[in-house]
């Protein structure tokens, strides 16, 4: 079942091709890390994926559903109670946590449930009181996000986004705004998760991590897929640039 | 009987204060939301609306809201129009002032939260009411305590157009009785009020520090 799925993408920023042509397509189960050098359009095509940003050409579509297709040479973008039901099948994790800092630990978990996907208060507090336990948070439900370390509140923004229980995680390099300590905590816990065969799709610069956890691997530059293959596969590529590129983040 | 008179006059200015943010506070809200509109004819209208209500006198905008419909369409005007002249002048003064700490507050909000707030599934009322407002009240109170502060000594404008609030009051009975002492009452009157209002916004602020 391809959970995901992204076709001849094409996005520009004021005259800037981003995204030249790029398909995509996740099964169910699968981790894929998406490396590259910054401005090569990673982070572009997450924001494509999660609907924050609008492709101007290229089909989504979630679960076999159509969140946007192409009708002749515009691409359509489903009506708006339509994308809402499809907000469901994800979850990002920001760089940045943007965590809501006037809610609780506990409350940021639970407010989306309750407020947008209408579960009871009990069963959210229950589902939130879960995660935490499982991601070593559990004294601090009641804390503000300022009380916390950056890793913490990444840990945080990880049970935010799957409290919805979604299909499908996404993460927009989720350490970079992380001390190499803090790193490996939020590392621990993205392992964990794949270890569960949690559906996820991952932009990193951490490339020891994109091997370990990764299904499939994805090299991109200049707005498209330069290289693609299983972690064995891109570490042993003959591809002069992507070698350079592990080489250069790997620190060999 | 001087206090007596000055409380009378007292009571119609806290009057005005109280109905001035009754309806500035919100329709400043409106005027930001105008201001911030995707719609450039609407965004054209708030924006000269609000340099009008900050590039002239409110004294001058007093008159002109009272005699106003007399001058241009000749119609009689009551003395009970009087007040009502004095709070819609001041409510459409002071939310051109509110509509501006509004739109800053809210400009100033990271974009990620109104973006993690769409991932999460939020709509866009939801967004606005329960992750942005809270955090832009907080934000812009120190602003509004200025212009609060500001507003209980605008009061005494109302001296323009012969409405008897405090000041009216103080400066009657002063040039009758020639006698500085009532202005200096109504000074501490102001003064007290002003500590008032000061108290309050800070126990607002406080509530508000819970977090960063």
């Amino acid at each position: 079942m391809k959970l995901l799925e992204m076709r001849h993408v094409k996005k520009e920023f004021e005259g800037l091709q981003v995204l030249k042509d790029i398909s995509l397509s996740v099964e169910e189960g699968e981790v894929i890390s998406i490396i590259g050098p910054s401005g090569s359009g990673k982070s572009t095509l997450l924001r494509c994926a999660t609907m924050l940003e609008e492709m101007d050409s290229g089909e989504l579509l979630y679960m076999g559903e159509y969140a946007a297709r192409m009708q002749g040479d515009k691409c359509v973008y489903a009506p708006k109670g339509e994308r809402k039901r499809l907000h469901r099948y994800f979850g990002l994790v920001f760089q940045n946590f943007n965590l809501f800092p006037h809610y609780s630990v506990m409350k940021n978990i639970t407010d989306s449930l309750v407020s947008v996907d209408k579960i009871p208060k009990k069963e959210a507090r229950e589902r939130a009181v879960k995660l935490l336990e499982q991601l070593g948070l559990s004294e601090k439900q009641d804390a503000y996000p300022y009380q916390l370390s950056g890793g913490q509140q990444q840990r945080v923004s990880i049970a935010r986004a799957l409290a919805r229980q979604p299909k499908i995680l996404f993460f927009d390099e989720p350490t970079s705004a992380l001390d190499p300590e803090l790193t490996v905590e939020v590392l621990k816990v993205i392992k964990a998760l794949a270890k569960e065969h949690m559906t996820m799709i991952i932009v990193t610069h951490e490339m020891q991590f994109a091997r370990e956890v990764s299904d499939r691997i994805i090299f991109m530059e200049e707005g498209i897929i330069k290289e693609q293959g299983t972690p064995k596969e891109l570490f042993e590529t003959e591809n002069e640039r992507v070698r350079e590129f592990i080489g250069h983040l790997a620190g060999k | 009987m001087m206090l007596l008179q000055l409380g009378k006059g007292m009571i119609v200015s806290i009057e005005i204060f109280m109905l001035t943010l009754l309806f500035s506070l919100p329709l400043g809200m409106l005027v930001a939301f105008g201001r911030m509109s995707r719609n450039c004819v609407l965004r054209g209208i708030t924006k000269v609306y609000i340099s009008i209500m900050r590039g002239t006198p409110l004294m001058l905008q007093l008159l002109v809201v009272y005699f106003g419909p007399y001058y241009v369409f000749k119609i009689r005007i009551s003395n009970s129009y009087r007040f009502i002249a004095v709070i819609i002048a001041f409510a459409i003064n002071y939310a051109a002032y509110f509509a501006e700490i509004y739109r800053s507050g809210i400009e100033s909000m990271p974009i990620g939260q109104y973006e993690a707030a769409k991932v999460l599934g939020y709509g866009k009322a939801q967004t606005f009411f329960k992750i942005i407002l809270p955090q832009v009240i907080k934000r812009i109170l120190p602003a509004v305590t200025n212009e609060i502060i500001t507003l209980v000594k605008d009061t005494s404008l109302a001296f323009a157009i012969a409405q008897a609030e405090m000041f009216t009051m103080a400066k009657q009975i002063a040039a009758a009785q020639t006698t500085i002492l009532p202005l200096m009452v109504a000074g501490v009157f102001y003064y007290i009020l002003n500590l008032a209002v000061a108290a309050v916004m800070e126990r607002l602020e406080k509530a508000c520090s819970y977090y960063r």
